[in-house]
């Protein structure tokens, strides 16, 4: 006797679409706008008995702020370390850097919007790859960030598969 | 801005502390004699990760030009003159060799030294005789000869000469001396001094290079490295540096010296190449210093490691009878604790003095089924500094200098103080080397 097939429940795969792509789509834009992200010092001077004190303290008190002048696409650190890799051609480090936080942050809200979901995703996908090159490149320790981002592809391959469930897309081509 | 009142005023404290030992506090040649152009003219010797530290920290002050730039390394060098470029609009002559720049460039006013240690002192020599003022990098250099020769070659010349021993000019570790220290005495008597630099393996592992952008072998030999891994590792060659306890130790051991207003009496220290193995210069060192202070004995321990990262990062702890002060550089790592046996703080909270600390949990004296009451010491309140520093943590020195050129201040660590409280830092390797306790006389200490 043949098996019954499962009926598919359409709703639950719409939803499920609908979660991955806004998981993925989160995390892409807010890493994008961290990119911006710098700390505000305080330039008020400390009062002592009243007075501003003498030797430049000022209050402790740091923020964080958002400025296109605190763009910094590969982390300093880390771009130290790229400058010295043999594989790592300078030219190519020099607009990673300057193209990481604009690709996340356009990613991001064409995923968000679903406007051509899948080559957004799969454009995320390369991304995120290209991204654990650079870790493995490095030696990382316990390669704990290659399975990190080894997590988001596994999301990403199942928002590629769950794309034709996803009903809410503003440009359902490609 | 009127300065804040000063229970024992600075000049008081160094006299006093003059009897026990050197004096560490004071600068000898203070200010530039004459005022030099309203811009000052800078040259840049050497461009490596320390340069651009500096040149980062000298971004924001007003009235200075990058005249020049030089390094042996193309890469280093073009780097420094695209940076100079992007802050002024002027590209920079840029040079392989000091004593082609020193010859070629007209109107410079001061130089900064930042090269590797050996290179101080010939670099800082050589452009001082040229008659520039000179900001060089601590250590001031990788043997005490040669950083004698350092301090007459300021005294002979006249020029002023700072030491990177940038938190003197920190306004944090100077409010802490002068107020809290000095001022308030809110530490009692200090007995003892306990800091460390626990870096990350992480963080020590070898420097590497494009072998395309290699130095040429004959430019290496010529500037004393052997090859491009010596020239990128430099501080971890024994002819070439005074490794972990010099890169990293001096800094926070110059602040014992400087707080304590003298030189240790004794240094035995034991050091070891506990996980890099063909290093020549240990990777992890601990030292203890032995002091004769007018409060009494002090006996301080530092250790750097070069492995381990864990522990609290870096700090200097200064151990009272009545409190204790935890500073670093990271406003993060620095605390005060109040014994809870020392006199109130309250007043000096409401003043503004202190800032009693918010989140202030400390464990129960007398609680917990690990306790063993006739153990325990009631536990301390926990203090912060009313303030921070909104700079770069090099900036305040940088100005510092650049201002006492201008004659406007008195350098806070010039070369000759430098070396007085550096001098002890060179005792430390000999000592672990034999494994012996030095007693540092002044032959070992002054110039």
């Amino acid at each position: 006797m043949k098996a019954e097939e499962t009926p598919t429940d359409s709703l639950a795969l719409a939803y499920g679409a609908i979660t991955a792509r806004l998981w993925l789509a989160v995390r892409a834009i807010q890493t994008g706008v961290e990119k911006f992200a710098g700390t505000a010092v305080s330039e008020t001077a400390v009062q002592i008995d009243g007075q501003a004190n003498s030797y430049g303290l000022t209050d402790a008190a740091a923020s964080k702020s958002y400025a296109l002048a605190n763009y910094h696409g590969v982390p300093a650190a880390l771009y130290e370390k790229f400058s010295t890799e043999p594989l790592m051609p300078a030219w190519g480090l020099k607009i990673y850097d300057k193209a990481l936080g604009p690709l996340l942050l356009i990613l991001g809200f064409t995923i968000l919007l679903g406007v051509a979901s899948r080559t957004s995703l799969f454009a995320l996908g390369l991304l995120y790859t290209s991204l654990t090159w650079g870790l493995i490149l490095l030696g990382e320790p316990g390669n704990s960030g290659v399975a990190w981002l080894a997590a988001h592809m596994i999301l990403i391959v199942m928002a590629l598969c769950l794309v034709r469930y996803d009903r809410f897309r503003i440009l359902k081509k490609w | 801005m009127n300065p804040l009142p000063s229970p024992i005023n600075r000049r008081n404290f160094l006299v006093r502390s003059a009897g026990a030992g050197l004096v560490l506090g004071a600068p000898a040649i203070l200010r530039a004699s004459e005022t030099p152009s309203k811009t000052l003219n800078l040259a840049l010797i050497g461009f490596g990760k320390q340069g651009k530290v500096l040149f980062e920290a000298m971004s924001n002050i007003p009235g200075i030009r990058f005249q020049a730039v030089c390094d042996i390394w193309d890469y280093n060098r073009q780097a420094g003159v695209a940076k100079c470029y992007a802050r002024q609009k002027e590209r920079p002559n840029h040079y392989v060799d000091v004593d082609e720049m020193l010859a070629k460039e007209k109107g410079l006013d001061a130089a900064i030294v930042a090269t590797p240690d050996f290179w101080h002192a010939p670099h800082t020599i050589k452009c001082l005789e040229a008659g520039l003022h000179v900001y060089c990098e601590k250590m001031m250099a990788h043997t005490i000869e040669a950083a004698r020769d350092m301090v007459r070659a300021m005294e002979r010349t006249g020029k002023l000469c700072q030491i990177g021993h940038q938190r003197r000019s920190n306004p944090r570790y100077r409010y802490t001396l002068e107020q809290l220290i000095l001022g308030h005495k809110i530490c009692g008597q200090i007995v003892n001094i306990n800091a460390q630099w626990n870096r990350a393996i992480n963080s020590s592992q070898d420097i590497g290079y494009k072998e395309n952008l290699a130095i040429k072998p004959e430019i290496l030999q010529k500037y004393g490295f052997k090859d491009m891994h010596q020239f990128m590792n430099w501080r971890t060659y024994r002819d070439l540096s005074g490794g972990p306890i010099s890169d990293l130790g001096a800094h926070q051991i110059d602040i014992f010296n400087w707080f304590l207003g003298t030189a240790p009496n004794a240094v035995f220290a034991t050091g070891g190449n506990s996980h890099f193995k063909d290093r020549e210069h240990f990777d992890n060192v601990m030292a203890l210093f032995d002091y004769d202070t007018p409060q009494g004995q002090v006996r301080a321990f530092y250790q750097v490691l070069t492995t381990t990262s864990a522990g609290g990062g870096y700090f200097e702890s200064f151990m009272g009878t009545e409190a204790t002060i935890d500073i670093s550089e990271r406003s993060a790592y620095t605390n005060i604790y109040r014994e809870s046996s020392a006199p109130s703080w309250d007043e000096l909270v409401a003043r503004g003095f202190l800032k009693k600390a918010a989140a202030s949990a400390p464990a129960p004296a007398d609680g917990g089924a690990d306790a063993i009451k006739s153990y325990e010491s009631a536990a301390p309140e926990v203090y912060q500094l009313p303030g921070d520093l909104n700079k770069p943590p090099h900036q305040p020195h940088l100005e510092n200098f650049f201002a006492a050129v201008r004659g406007e201040a008195k350098l806070n660590c010039d070369a000759r103080h430098a070396f007085e409280s550096e001098a002890p830092i060179y005792w430390v390797n000999p000592s672990a080397l034999q494994k012996e306790r030095i007693v540092l006389t002044p032959e070992h200490l002054s110039v």
